[in-house]
């Protein structure tokens, strides 16, 4: 059984070439894998099925998206909004009309005239000011034989967008834990955020519930780590806080260890997962997250939720304070966190769900119909042709059609 | 109650599922139950044939017989557990291994090809669906219940079975070593020969099985096989044997050492043997080792007086095992 893979991988920096690579070793041992390469798509790899990481850069996976218009399979599904990457994909490369095309499948008429307002720059770009409600995912599940999903938030949204084929739920790998010395960095107690810092992170929100933080607890600091949307970078940043740009894998894991607390925000969702909030699990770091998608699935014994409305600076202020405060809760979460890297995230156990889900891909159909041309046969040779009863109770322990 | 116990049957083979099976049947009948045997004959190969013919069961109507309701089903070992009824409770002997650990090794089934790689997942998928809406799942041993958790996620509670009703006695702690079970290469017979042939120590082997003519030529005419005995024949034997060995490859349960331990005597095993460590600890009811020749001849080199003392500690052990407690569990809540 072989397996196409198409994923972007490092010396690429994205979250989800770090992803890949992670993932690779184990699965490899599972399964027979064959990594495409990004300027060999007429040269294909020869596979069972194919696997493609889909989400939202352009530059990362316009090739790949490419790659399944070709040969359809099973897709991961990082982000279910894909407006940014259909957006790069069609307007940012001249072609408006694919890009008007893909908002009227999805919104009908109305979509193609928002669309052409964008382009005529008399209303914001969508995937600047609501991309969440503009998905432009249709495409993809299109091209997607079954779709491999992080979260029951992107599985929903997947089923109410109509996709009928099989989904398989299959959490984030978590990292080994590194072994590696905290950093030295100055405050009680340290708080983190780690990751390209742009605008759906909640960045001044966080500010702000630091900044009334110091004024109860002055040595308390922030470390806000990774690069910056250019909007962001320009931001005032209030005492106590300490900025890294971008920084090595290695520093990223020591600065995490120092920290006694991570913050992992985002509003709006596009679906997607945070490698950085999984790495805080590994390192045993209580969460602090907003209440959305995949993030509002952790468990409340390993992460603070906060919901992203008016009251959120008051709620962050507070989740703050409480970690601050308490180091029993920090701890009890901290062991929460670990156990669940060590648990339903262990790269092993994703990689054999990931196996799994592949091996149901590439042979299911051909199983079912052989135990279906069985069944029908054995029940035809007695003269029963109507089988509805047979194909219910095979249905029910998941080898019907 | 009215209870139907399940178990699938693979004709003219008769091992230690249907010996466990028939016991149930009898125990419960012997407490005032209305026990019945319900089996389905199960061939596993080829391709498909695992799955259509597990499927057999999902099509029986087990919820009452001659209009009268059944009250309990109580299936075993796969596919039995597919049966569907309201009050399902599986004492699980063991999934199809096949799909599981015995995966990609000697004694696997399933190929690399597309459709095996797949089967092997949709035999993974029934086992979720089908012990998933039992009742309540027991197992025979802690490794049938760890194997169980980590491929299925399901929850089992260890809950061993009493062997086999036999006149178990301790007559003497004779001059030979006595391995008892179904003569195919997992019971790892081959290497009980090699090591006790090469120590000199007379063995007796009980069992028939399909690796038979090689263990035999094997033997060279050095190592007693007497092939199916009698339970009195067994019982006999027991009492009078040294130890006995039982080394399989990752046992599900075994029921081996509580015979052994009944009739007072040590078990020889290995560290690979799964169930039977369970019950078999080093130098307290026998020897644990590594599964290789020079270790398990060293193993079999027991005393007198070691001998008996790990065989009564065993004894103890096995004394804790009975059908009342055994029914209890099973038909509680």
């Amino acid at each position: 059984m072989k397996v196409a893979y198409y994923s972007p991988l490092p010396p690429s920096t994205s979250g989800i070439a770090d992803y890949s690579a992670l993932l690779l070793p184990a699965l490899s041992r599972r399964v027979e894998v064959e990594t495409a390469r990004r300027r060999r798509l007429r040269r294909a790899p020869q596979a069972d099925v194919a696997l493609y990481h889909v989400g939202n850069d352009p530059e990362e996976h316009g090739w790949i998206v490419a790659a399944a218009r070709r040969r359809p399979g099973i897709v991961v599904l990082h982000d279910f909004v894909l407006h940014h990457l259909v957006a790069g994909l069609t307007l940012a490369r001249g072609d408006a009309g694919a890009y008007l095309d893909a908002l009227e499948r999805e919104q009908g008429l109305a979509g193609r005239l928002l669309g052409y307002a964008v382009i005529d720059n008399r209303i914001p770009p969508l995937w600047e000011t609501r991309p969440e409600a503009f998905p432009l995912v249709g495409e993809v599940l299109r091209l997607a034989t079954g779709l491999i999903v992080h979260s029951h938030y992107v599985e929903d949204r997947a089923r109410a967008a109509g996709f009928e084929g099989a989904i398989w739920r299959i959490p984030h790998p978590a990292w080994p834990t590194p072994e590696v010395e905290p950093g030295a960095v100055e405050g009680t107690p340290v708080f983190g955020c780690f990751g390209h810092l742009n605008e759906s992170k909640r960045i001044p929100q966080l500010l702000t519930a630091f900044s009334r933080l110091r004024r109860t607890r002055p040595e308390a600091s922030l470390l806000l780590v990774g690069r910056a949307s250019r909007r962001l970078d320009n931001l005032e940043l209030p005492e106590g806080v300490t900025r890294e740009h971008h920084v090595s894998e290695e520093r990223l894991w020591s600065l995490m260890a120092a920290c006694d607390a991570c913050i992992s925000l985002r509003e709006p969702t596009m679906g997607e997962t945070s490698g950085s909030a999984i790495r805080a699990l590994t390192l045993g770091k209580p969460l602090v997250v907003s209440d959305v998608g995949w993030f509002a699935e952790l468990p409340q014994e390993a992460a603070l939720k906060v919901a992203p409305d008016e009251r959120e600076v008051d709620a962050l202020h507070a989740a703050l304070e409480l970690l601050a405060g308490n180091d029993g809760l920090r701890q009890a979460m901290g062991k929460a966190a670990r156990g669940l890297a060590r648990g339903e995230h262990a790269l092993e156990q994703v990689a054999e769900r990931y196996a799994a889900a592949l091996e149901e891909a590439a042979g299911g159909s051909a199983v079912q119909a052989a135990v279906l041309r069985d069944v029908a046969e054995a029940a035809a040779d007695v003269g029963l042709n109507k089988t509805g009863d047979l194909a219910r109770r095979l249905d029910e322990v998941g080898i019907g059609g | 109650m009215r209870i139907a116990v399940c178990r699938p049957q693979v004709p003219f083979a008769r091992g230690g599922a249907e010996i466990f099976t028939d016991d149930l049947v009898a125990e419960l009948r012997e407490r005032g139950h209305e026990a019945d045997l319900v089996t389905v004959p199960f061939k596993w190969y080829p391709g498909e044939r695992v799955l259509t013919q597990a499927f057999l069961w999902r099509l029986l109507d087990l919820e009452e017989a001659e209009g009268r309701r059944i009250d309990v089903v109580v299936a075993t070992k796969f596919p039995s557990y597919c049966i569907r009824h309201p009050r399902k409770v599986v004492w699980l002997l063991h999934q199809f291994r096949q799909a599981y650990e015995l995966d990609r090794t000697a004694l696997g089934q399933f190929g690399e090809s597309a459709q095996d790689r797949a089967l092997r997942r949709a035999v993974q998928r029934l086992d979720g669906v089908a012990l998933g809406e039992a009742r309540k799942v027991f197992a025979t041993s802690a490794n049938v219940a760890e194997r169980l958790e980590r491929s299925t996620g399901i929850a089992a509670e260890v809950m061993p079975h009493p062997p086999q009703e036999l006149a178990y006695r301790c007559e003497e702690y004779g001059d030979f070593v006595l391995s008892v079970g179904r003569l195919d290469r997992a019971k790892r017979i081959d290497l009980f020969i090699q090591a006790a042939v090469g120590r000199q120590l007379e063995a007796v082997i009980v069992g028939e099985g399909p690796d038979r003519e090689r263990l035999e030529s094997l033997a060279n005419g050095r190592v007693r096989f007497v092939g199916r005995v009698s339970g009195s024949e067994l019982a006999d034997l027991y009492a009078r044997c040294r130890a006995v060995y039982y080394a399989p490859v990752d046992e599900d349960f075994g029921m081996v050492p509580f015979e052994a331990f009944l009739a007072e005597k040590p078990v020889v095993t290995t560290t690979d043997a799964g169930g039977p460590l369970d019950v078999v600890r080093d130098r307290e009811t026998g020897r644990v080792v590594e599964p290789t020749v020079e270790a398990i001849s060293a193993a079999l080199a027991i005393g007198e007086d070691e001998a008996r003392t790990w065989g009564r500690a065993g004894k103890a052990i096995a004394e804790r095992v009975t059908w009342d407690r055994a029914i209890d569990r099973l038909l509680a809540g």
